[in-house]
């Protein structure tokens, strides 16, 4: 029992990593029906502009955090802008062109920071909090404490203000969207930049839980997309629900399996996509052809 | 053409002497080339022309490649046999992987195959049996009687045979049946299925032609580097192979293997700053899909069109030649289609609400009623695009009610779409022979032990196709895609391929839309001509002077439900119908009603 | 409902509109003029040109025109999206109610081009008088409503931006008689309230009482004008419609 309770809050650290690169995937999905396979890379990017700024520039944590966040925002603005013409058209190549943006990033990754990684170290110190003979590293406690506010404070944009209840207008019907006088590029150009800082915050986090290397975001963002799956495309509540429950899966697999968790992760994935393709609080019902 | 058989052939040529001019390090670069060719044909095979996202085609080579190393080196056995072995093993997981095509498609089945693909570097980075990180190094040298294939000159010109074979019989492929319903299924799964294409069993095909090309790529790899390491099959490789596929241009064969050259060139140039390398593909790839998404194959077609504007509109619809009349219907002909009852609700809103009737053999049905009073939805139930929440359909007296949609089409039930569902990258002349061709997927293995009766059997297709498009006026379009030509053609073009498919039930979606006057009348012959020729018809349509002049039955429906049914006469003079269309308040009295429409 | 209204002249005056989708030429050179306060409709059958001559106004759709004024006021260049905010409301056909927001928050984004301030919550109380329905409702995400009631909350959501001019697509479509009664009520209200509306419609009955003039379009063309009056019993809008 208590190794169960131990690999479980082990997993929920990450997981609420997967949950906030699933939560960019899934808002830029629901407004704008474009899969950014690029976002693993900009979750990297996130982890590199932090940690430098953390380690070199010696800024606080959070404020490093903070301004690769704005950072990271900017990337996003500038993917959204130059595949805006594919937007609601073409998903396969929207996809493919996301790719490509992936791709440049990782090299130019490389090219500023080096293909080496760098280890992070966590910016809280202290010995791991124990409870009823369950070790809690406070990092992990820092780690679910914001990936919760930052999901509060989406959910809240989203429903409470005028922009986001525009935002997920768009989402929607965009020509009644249109009609009622909502910019419907700069909406999308928004949601881009949100889902970036999501990925910026997401790096930014992991850092010290993981090694910071160029390779990273590629497993991150494939994680983080398969939780978005597993939650339902586009559903916020999906997001964090399918983030936790593959880093949940992850932790458990990771202690049976050792070396092959990822194998297990993803077969586990594969049936559970097949059995329900529009995930756990998925709506959309998928062509029957 | 001469053009064309001449630079094959100096191409063919410059391949067989490329050797003589390359230093032992440019060899190996060529052989390494090769390979990436040949998994870029198999993947464009997949995505370019199946049209499935496929992001696990490095990871099929990598199967290829381990099995055909496991086996010779820890079972013992000799290469070509494990080679075989090794393609088999590819295949197999390549319909494994290809399973979920059948459930989801687009960026999940990208997702949901890069992650397997992930699991299978994971397994081998792993697995003792594969040699863990370290891989499997001494794997032998194949044999090959009087060939010493250690050599890598020589190793070049079995590649290079394989690689021809490879293309020619993707090409092969793509140019007859098998590869043309895999085209037509990329560009609408759901016309290709009304038409009776198998569409589960055209993704498995996909995917199983992809991993057969991984394979083989695989085992050659086997046998040039004679070493196996999991980094070699990771995803960096496999957004590589993407890119050149991309690049390239992915629907076509040529432009896959001319993108993974170019590709490889250039990578091969920049070797010393591969990040710059890669920032160079990576932007190229955007641009390409944001500004050429046909890719290099693409361009010429591209350039000529922006220059020349030619082949805008190059001949003229032709006249319809109404077919033979066959017998005339008895009176009492039995019942073709038989609905009854069918309800279908979407998230609690009803569309159909007990819809009932029964049309019979010979005849032509018109259905009528305002927007959104479930016609069309009327339509998906019948050719089995929906399954009806309730009730059931009969065609010739057998229950089909929630059948595939291929099935009911090989059933005899063919339709045409509101929205016109051309497919938009075939000819005109293709997307007829996709309806006449009545060969089903499962005779695939045709094309590797009979290629010469498929290649026949397509010649006579082609023949039928002609006349079809000679029937109906279209011989000047056959080469052309159909969005190139007026909207009334293209509607002609839906129709003909309709018929194509030899129905016993032809059901249209409202063929008059967007239609001039004289096309209008034009088609009302056709229908005619179409049902006297033994077709049951059912057609909905706006145009209400087409359908009073066209259908000897028509049947109205209104939020769901048949409000009227009879001749046109009686239907037009139902309270009911007045009601749906006009609001109560003009009274039948003002207006006489003609005892003979024409209009 | 307190509607700004121009009195005497034209409040919309559209020339030489024309639609090209593709080959297809669906709007062909059509104008015509919605005088300040009053109530204009366009009837036709199903595929006659009705809808896109409205997004062609709208701009949602690419079209050519010689001359489009709201007032004096040249919209010919004006965005889709800042239509709104020359004064232009609009209901399109099929509703298109923001279905995963609630009723509230759908007629708070009618008037997302204006401050949400109290004018506009007094705007929200009128639209909820209008339609007692909504106010019921308003905590209901708009697409677990009715098609009625979504109807009106369409209706409600595009006067909240205070337009001077309402465009509605086929209010009708879809509903029951007895609704069709209730949406002619609410247009003859508004009229009353001096409010210009372009009514697009294949119920003629209800556009014949809720309209003074009308167009009858056919093939993308206008077929006929005239009042109301004098449609509602001529025969060839019949044929039109029953191609008899």
């Amino acid at each position: 029992m208590q190794v169960f309770l131990q690999t479980f809050i082990g997993g929920l650290s990450l997981g609420a990593i997967y949950a906030l690169v699933a939560l960019g995937f899934s808002l830029v999905y629901r407004t704008m029906g474009l899969v950014n396979f690029a976002h693993g890379n900009v979750v990297t990017v996130g982890a590199y502009l932090a940690s430098t700024f953390y380690l070199s520039t010696q800024l606080p944590f959070v404020l490093a955090m903070a301004v690769a966040i704005l950072l990271t925002g900017a990337i996003g603005l500038v993917i959204e802008r130059v595949l805006r013409p594919l937007e609601n058209k073409d998903f396969d190549l929207m996809l493919i062109g996301t790719i490509g943006f992936g791709i440049v990033l990782e090299a130019l990754i490389i090219m500023i920071w080096g293909a080496t990684g760098r280890a992070v170290p966590s910016p809280v110190p202290g010995a791991p909090l124990d409870v009823f003979g369950v070790r809690i590293r406070t990092y992990d406690l820092v780690v679910l404490a914001i990936a919760a506010t930052a999901t509060v404070l989406l959910v809240f944009f989203l429903s409470r203000t005028k922009r986001g209840a525009a935002m997920q207008a768009v989402a929607m019907d965009h020509e009644a969207a249109t009609a009622v006088g909502i910019h419907v590029g700069r909406s999308n150009a928004t949601a881009f930049m949100i889902g970036a800082g999501l990925a910026a915050l997401a790096g930014g986090l992991v850092g010290p839980l993981l090694y910071v290397s160029p390779a990273m975001g590629g497993a991150l963002g494939i994680k983080g997309f398969a939780a978005a799956i597993l939650g339902g495309f586009g559903s916020i509540p999906g997001a964090v629900i399918g983030g936790l429950a593959i880093g949940v899966l992850d932790g458990f697999t990771a202690g049976h399996f050792q070396g092959y968790s990822e194998l297990v992760t993803f077969l586990v994935f594969t049936v559970i996509i097949m059995i329900r393709p529009t995930g756990i609080f998925g709506e959309r019902t998928v062509n029957r052809a | 053409m001469r053009y064309r058989i001449a630079a094959f052939a100096a191409l063919a040529v410059a391949a067989w002497l490329l050797p003589y001019g390359l230093d032992s390090y440019a060899i190996h670069v060529v052989n390494v080339i090769i390979l990436f060719a040949l998994l870029a044909v198999g993947l464009g095979l997949a995505m370019g022309v199946g049209g499935q996202v496929n992001l696990a085609q490095v990871a099929f080579f990598g199967v290829g490649a381990y099995v055909t190393a496991i086996l010779t080196t820890e079972a013992g056995l000799g290469f070509w046999v494990a080679a075989l072995l090794a393609v088999a093993a590819t295949a197999a997981i390549g319909l494994l992987v290809g399973t979920p095509a059948l459930r989801i498609q687009s960026h999940y089945l990208g997702i949901v195959t890069l992650g397997l693909a992930l699991a299978f570097t994971n397994w081998v980075t792993n697995a003792q049996v594969a040699g863990g990180a370290e891989g499997i190094s001494n794997i032998p040298v194949p044999t090959l009687p009087g060939v010493d294939l250690s050599n890598e000159y020589l190793f070049y010109y079995l590649e290079l045979i394989v690689l021809a074979g490879g293309l020619l019989f993707g090409e092969f492929v793509v140019r007859t049946g098998l590869g043309r319903r895999m085209r037509a299924m990329r560009d609408d799964a759901l016309a290709a299925g009304a038409l009776g294409a198998e569409v589960p069993m055209l993704r498995m095909t996909a995917f199983l032609l992809a991993s057969v090309y991984g394979g083989v790529a695989g085992v050659l790899y086997a046998g040039l580097i004679r070493y196996v390491a999991p980094e070699s099959f990771g995803i960096a490789n496999m957004f590589l192979l993407l890119a050149m596929v991309i690049i390239g241009g992915r629907q076509s064969l040529i432009g896959c293997v001319v993108g993974a050259v170019t590709l490889s060139v250039v990578r091969e140039l920049l070797v010393d700053h591969p990040t710059y390398a890669q920032v160079a593909y990576g932007s190229v790839v955007v641009l390409t899909v944001v500004f050429a998404p046909t890719g290099l194959a693409g361009l010429p077609r591209r350039i000529r069109a922006a220059v020349g504007r030619r082949g805008a509109v190059a001949g003229r619809l032709g006249p319809f030649q109404p077919y033979e009349r066959g017998d005339a219907p008895p009176a009492d002909a039995p019942a073709v289609l038989r609905v009854d009852d069918v309800h279908m609700s979407f998230r609690g809103l009803k569309a159909l609400d007990g819809v009932s009737l029964t049309v019979r053999q010979g005849e032509i049905r018109g259905i009528v009623g305002p927007n959104g009073s479930g016609k069309t939805t009327l339509f998906n139930v019948i050719s089995g695009l929906y399954r009806p929440t309730g009730g059931r359909v009969e065609f010739d007296g057998r229950d089909v009610t929630g059948l595939a949609p291929y099935r009911l089409a090989r059933a005899g039930i063919s339709r045409t779409f509101q929205n016109l569902r051309l497919f938009g990258d075939l000819t005109v002349r293709e997307n007829v022979l996709v309806a006449l061709d009545p060969s089903r997927t499962v005779d695939g293995w045709r094309y590797l032990l009979r290629p010469l009766s498929v290649l026949r059997g397509d010649r006579r297709l082609r023949a039928r196709a002609d006349e079809v498009l000679d029937r109906y006026g279209l011989t000047a379009f056959a080469a052309q895609p159909p969005r190139s030509l007026p909207y009334g053609t293209q509607r002609r073009v839906e129709i003909a391929r309709a018929v194509a498919a030899r129905p016993r039930l032809l059901l249209l979606d409202e063929p008059a839309a967007g239609l001039n006057g004289d096309e209008v009348r034009q088609l009302g012959e056709m229908v005619r001509s179409i049902r006297d020729s033994g077709v049951t018809v059912v057609v909905i349509e706006h145009n209400m002077g087409l359908v009073m002049s066209l259908c000897e039955h028509i049947t109205v429906l209104a939020s769901g439900v048949v409000i009227a049914e009879g001749s046109p006469a009686e239907v037009a003079a139902a309270p009911a119908v007045i009601e749906a269309y006009l609001g109560d308040s003009m009274s039948t009295d003002d207006v006489e009603l003609p005892t003979e429409v024409n209009r | 409902m307190s509607t700004a209204t121009t009195t005497g002249t034209a409040a919309l005056t559209v020339s030489g509109l024309t639609v090209h989708y593709g080959g297809v030429c669906a709007v062909r050179d059509v104008s015509f003029e919605v005088p300040a306060g009053q109530a204009v409709g366009v009837i036709g059958a199903n595929g006659a040109g009705k809808t896109s001559t409205l997004k062609a106004i709208l701009g949602l759709v690419p079209r050519t025109v010689t001359a489009l004024r709201l007032g004096d006021v040249d919209l010919s260049r004006v965005a889709a999206r800042d239509m709104v905010r020359h004064g232009i409301g609009y209901v399109p056909e099929g509703r298109h109610v923001f279905p995963g927001l609630t009723v509230e928050k759908n007629l708070l984004l009618g008037a997302y081009a204006r401050r949400w301030d109290a004018e506009v919550r007094a705007g929200l109380d009128e639209v909820y008088e209008l339609f007692g329905v909504l106010a019921q409702m308003r905590g209901r995400l708009a697409g677990a409503l009715s098609g009625g009631q979504q109807q009106m909350l369409s209706i409600g959501r595009a006067l909240m931006s205070r337009p001077r001019l309402l465009l509605l697509d086929e209010p009708s479509m879809g509903l029951s008689p007895k609704l069709v009664e209730d949406i002619l009520a609410v247009l003859q209200r508004l009229g009353r309230e001096g409010l210009s509306m372009l009514l697009v419609e294949q119920n003629a009955k209800l556009t014949f009482e809720a309209t003074a003039t009308c167009l009858v379009v056919e093939n993308g063309e206008v077929a006929m004008t005239g009042t109301s009056e004098k449609l509602r019993h001529d025969p060839q809008v019949r044929r039109i419609y029953l191609g008899l």
